[in-house]
Parts: C-alpha cells; sequence; structure tokens
C-alpha cells in the first residue's frame, strides 16, 4: 500500500497537536483540583475522570444507524448515538445507584450489568423487527465476514443499501457499550455521592440524614449530565453512524478519550467545588 | 418473605406499565413521524412529491421523552409536596406534560413544514387539529405510564433518586428503546410499502414516500394504526422487559446477596444474546441471500 492510500480518512484523523493540547488541559485542571482539595476532592475528580473515559469509549461500541437504518438502508440501531447510549446507560445508573450502598466495586458492576441488560434486550428486540416484521437478515455493510461468527455478509445484502439489522458482531458491541456506559456512568455517581455525603454536613450544617437526599439527587444529576456530556462528544468523534468494534471509525477512539477526559476534569471540578470552599 | 413477595407485585405492574408506554411512545411518535424517518417526511416535498404526513421532529425521541416525563414526573412531586393525593397528584402533573407536548408538536409541525414553502408544501390546518390532539392523547398515556412506574419504584420499592430524576432517566430510556425498535417499521414497512417486502429501501428510492391511501391522501393517523400492530408492541416488549428483568433481578437477588443480582444479570445478557443469534440464523436459512456469494466476492 502506498503512502498515499494508506493515509487515514479526512475525519478520521489524528491531530497530535491538539491531543498533546487536550492532555495538558487535563493536567491543568488536575492541577487546580488538587491545590483546593488534595485528597479527597483529588481522588473524587481521578473517578470521575475515569467513568467519563469508560462512556466515551463505551460509546463507540454501540451500533447505530440513524435515519438510513430506519429504512433498511444502512446496518445499526435506528436512532441517535448519544441517545441510545444515554439510554442504555442511564438504566445501568439506575441500577448503581440502587446498589451504591454495597460498595464501589459491587454498585459499578451492577451498573454496567444493567446497561449491558437493556442494550442485550434492544439489539434483540431491533433483530426481531427486522426479521419477522420486515423480513430482512443482518447484513454489515464494513465487513465481508462477521469477525466472531465468520458468517459472509455481501450477499444478504438487499439491492441499493449498505446493509441493514444487527449483525452478531454489532450485538456484541452494543452490550460491551451498554456495559462500560452503565460503569462509568455509576462510578461517577458513587464518587461524588461519596464526597457529598462527607462535605455536605459541614457546608450546609445540618445533620447526616437531612442531607442525604440532597446529596443523592446532586451526584445524580451530575451523573446525568455528565453522561450526556461524553455521549454528544463521542457522537461528534463517530460523525453519525457506526457499526460497532469491527467499523473503521471505530479506531478514532484515543481522539474521543481525550476529549472525553478533558470534559469530563471540567465538569468534575465544577462538582468538586461546590462543596470544597476555595483556599483564600 | 413478604418485603420480597411484595417487590414482585410491584415489579409485575411497574413491567406492566412500562409495556404500556412503549407501545403508546412508539405510535405516538409514529403519528408525529418523530423518530429518524422524519428525514424522509421532510425530504419527500424538496424531491416533489407533497404530502398530508404529520411532521413535528425537532428532538429525537430520547430527549424529548425524558423532558416529558422528568416534567410530569417533577410537576407530580410539587403536587404530592403540596400534600395533594399521589394519584390526582400524577394525572395534575402528566396532563400539563401533556400540554406542553401540544405546545411542541404544534410549532414544530409548522416550523418545519414552513421551511418547506420553496417547494411548494403547504401547512395544513386540518392536519394540525386532528394529529396535535391524537399525539397528545397517546403521549399522555405513555408519560403517565413512565411517572407511575417512577413512583412505585421510588415510593414502594426504595429506590434513593428522587422522583424527577428517575423520570428522566426512564424518560430517556423510554424514548430510546422506542425509537430503535419501532422506527425500521414505520420507516421501512409503512413509509415504503410501495418497494418490495423483504429488501432494505434502495438509496435511490430516497423521498418517495406512499402518499396515498385506499381512498384519499395518506394521513399520519392511518400511519399510527399500522404500525400500532407490530413495532408499536414490539416497541412495548422491549421497554418492559427491560424494566421488568431489571427491577426483578434486583428486588429477588439482590436482598440475598448483590453477587447473585449480578450473576443473575449476565446470565439474562447470555440468553439475549443466544436468543439474538437464533434470530439471526434463522433468518438466514429461512430467506436466503440476495445474491448467490460468487457474485458478491466478484
Amino acid at each position: 500500500m502506498s503512502a498515499v492510500a494508506a493515509k487515514p480518512q479526512a475525519g478520521g484523523a489524528m491531530n497530535p497537536t491538539a491531543m498533546g493540547v487536550g492532555v495538558v488541559m487535563l493536567l491543568i485542571l488536575l492541577g487546580i483540583c488538587w491545590y483546593i482539595s488534595p485528597v479527597a476532592g483529588l481522588s473524587v475528580l481521578i473517578g470521575v475522570i475515569i467513568g467519563g473515559v469508560l462512556i466515551g469509549f463505551g460509546t463507540h461500541f454501540v451500533p447505530v444507524g440513524g435515519a438510513p437504518a430506519a429504512m433498511g438502508q444502512a446496518p445499526g440501531i435506528a436512532t441517535g448515538v448519544a441517545m441510545l447510549a444515554a439510554g442504555a446507560g442511564l438504566a445501568g445508573l439506575f441500577g448503581g445507584a440502587w446498589a451504591a450502598e454495597q460498595g464501589v466495586v459491587v454498585a459499578v458492576i451492577t451498573g454496567g450489568v444493567g446497561g449491558g441488560l437493556m442494550m442485550a434486550i434492544t439489539c434483540m428486540m431491533v433483530n426481531f423487527v427486522y426479521v419477522f416484521g420486515m423480513g430482512i437478515p443482518s447484513a454489515s455493510g464494513k465487513v465481508a465476514k462477521d469477525p466472531i461468527t465468520g458468517d459472509t455478509q455481501a450477499e444478504y445484502k438487499s439491492q441499493g443499501t449498505e446493509g441493514h439489522g444487527l449483525p452478531f458482531v454489532s450485538f456484541v458491541g452494543g452490550v460491551i457499550g451498554g456495559i462500560l456506559g452503565g460503569a462509568g456512568g455509576t462510578l461517577i455517581y458513587v464518587e461524588l455521592l461519596g464526597l457529598y455525603e462527607q462535605a455536605l454536613p459541614g457546608v450546609m450544617n445540618v445533620t447526616a440524614a437531612q442531607v442525604m437526599p440532597i446529596a443523592v439527587s446532586a451526584a445524580g444529576m451530575f451523573a446525568v449530565g455528565l453522561f450526556l456530556v461524553n455521549a454528544v462528544l463521542t457522537a461528534y468523534n463517530i460523525t453519525g453512524t457506526i457499526e460497532g468494534p469491527h467499523d473503521p471509525k471505530f479506531k478514532r477512539w484515543p481522539r474521543s478519550i481525550v476529549a472525553s477526559a478533558v470534559a469530563s476534569a471540567l465538569c468534575g471540578l465544577v462538582a468538586v467545588l461546590l462543596v470544597v470552599p476555595l483556599p483564600i | 418473605m413478604e418485603h420480597i413477595v411484595f417487590g414482585i407485585g410491584i415489579t409485575a405492574l411497574t413491567g406492566a406499565l412500562a409495556t404500556v408506554a412503549g407501545a403508546a411512545e412508539d405510535t405516538e411518535s409514529n403519528i408525529g413521524s418523530q423518530g429518524d424517518p422524519n428525514s424522509q417526511v421532510q425530504l419527500a416535498p424538496q424531491m416533489g412529491f407533497l404530502h398530508r404526513i404529520f411532521n413535528k421532529a425537532v428532538a429525537g425521541e430520547p430527549p424529548a421523552y425524558g423532558l416529558w416525563c422528568a416534567l410530569g414526573a417533577g410537576l407530580a412531586w410539587a403536587f404530592m409536596a403540596m400534600q395533594t393525593n399521589p394519584v390526582l397528584a400524577i394525572v395534575l402533573g402528566c396532563v400539563l406534560a401533556t400540554f406542553v407536548q401540544g405546545v411542541y408538536a404544534t410549532t414544530a409541525y409548522v416550523g418545519r413544514t414552513a421551511s418547506l414553502a420553496k417547494f411548494g408544501q403547504p401547512v395544513y390546518v386540518d392536519i394540525l387539529k386532528s394529529m396535535t390532539t391524537v399525539t397528545m392523547a397517546h403521549a399522555f398515556i405513555a408519560i403517565f405510564c413512565t411517572v407511575t412506574l417512577c413512583h412505585l419504584i421510588n415510593a414502594a420499592l426504595g429506590h434513593p433518586f428522587p422522583l424527577p430524576l428517575l423520570g428522566l432517566i426512564w424518560g430517556i430510556a423510554l424514548g430510546a428503546a422506542g425509537s430503535a425498535t419501532g422506527n425500521p417499521y414505520y420507516g421501512k414497512e409503512r413509509q415504503y410499502q410501495n418497494q418490495k417486502f423483504g429488501a432494505g429501501v434502495p438509496i435511490s428510492a430516497s423521498g418517495n414516500i406512499v402518499r396515498y391511501a385506499e381512498a384519499g391522501e395518506r394521513n399520519s393517523i392511518d400511519n399510527g394504526w399500522f404500525t400500532a400492530k407490530i413495532g408499536g408492541s414490539a416497541s412495548g416488549i422491549c421497554f418492559g422487559l427491560i424494566v421488568f428483568l431489571e427491577l426483578w433481578r434486583t428486588i429477588v437477588f439482590e436482598a440475598i446477596n448483590p453477587w447473585y443480582a449480578i450473576i443473575v444479570g449476565v446470565l439474562m445478557i447470555l440468553i439475549f444474546t443466544v436468543v439474538d443469534r437464533y434470530i439471526e440464523v434463522w433468518a438466514r436459512k429461512n430467506y436466503g441471500p440476495y445474491t448467490v456469494a460468487k457474485e458478491a466476492d466478484a
């Protein structure tokens, strides 16, 4: 392959300068947090960043076909990237928040399984409607063979389309995306909840029991907000549609990871500053 | 033990409410062309195909339902804080949220259709009057069922999130499940009923949506009637399964050991994976390829 042919597509090109600037911004935000709250605040912020990165990375796995998928013109689920990832991740957050009292590990895994279960049901029902409602078998437009099952794809594409339905690799990608999203959202929630439970009674001069509803609500709202921030950022990186982990667009994930880390750090810093007074 | 039996009963009720919510949501969005197929309704006049299809899409289903359910849940929560009976509070909250949906649908239809004036597409006032109320009725059912299940999760099952936040989360999940499952059936099977059954719509046919019914021009109530049969019920089953199984595994197994709930969740994912694979292989065997493999390789 020649050097010209090997050049990545314009939309997928990595910009080292921009990524370097992103990393510097991330370090600056971490430094600010370390200056304000070197122990509690910084550990929470790192948890929030890891959660945000998990959401951003997980969104790349979710097979989304947008409007063409709704006409059976392209494979994937017929809705938007950010919307589907948010739906799955928030269903996971719901379960994870319920298990928050059991500790970080159990809560995060519960959240991940909740997100994965939502995606497994949704992807199965999508194929159900395609096959039994519309009589259309699944076919990928991006690969000749399914990387997991080895099924050939090209002859199952109907004329004039790029494929349709959810091939098995896309189903697996959707479940992985739901797991990562649910786990990331729950991690953000659990970290912020722990900080708010500790700090809010002192800030508001009330008892720990009185502050619980406020702590849960604030941590929940920040978790939902951070979820949408990271899912939408990733949707811009994907530019519309993606079939799953076998899609060439999946290789763009490093760019999204840096962007998600910076955005999560900024939002997380605001969440920490709510309860940690400035040292002035 | 009594606590678990009570929890299972509430879980069954929330599953049933979620099923109705999913079916109503998909039918509402199809009457309003709110899902991804709205692109074809918007494209058709630009290709010279003027129509009488309602189009109120200015946001995707998940954020729109997130807004309406959060609004309904927030208002219901406020009424309950004022010591109103929860049933009345939920009904009042959902009625007010439905009015917001009606304003949204009206401005969206007028705005979207007016932008097509240069292609000769009229804004039909009779469509606005007849379709908006039908979408509002369906939206009320979807919002009421979702807010009620959120209230049950919060008040009866003891989830820590406040009602408005639960409304936002399950509203977005409702829109995601409904649009994922129901959109292809409306987009391919109804809008392109003039294309071959059992194949995707060729890209060259984009915009040529079916505009005529058995008598006169097709309108969006016809589309709601058609898609309610499979798209709506499949969306309802999808959202019902999500809510029911998520709550069931938590209520029954987390009380015994949190890891049991996780293991059961993983087993469910594996079962759905096997079912999905079975459906995929069944379709390949029974429908067969469109072209012979040799041609495809070439």
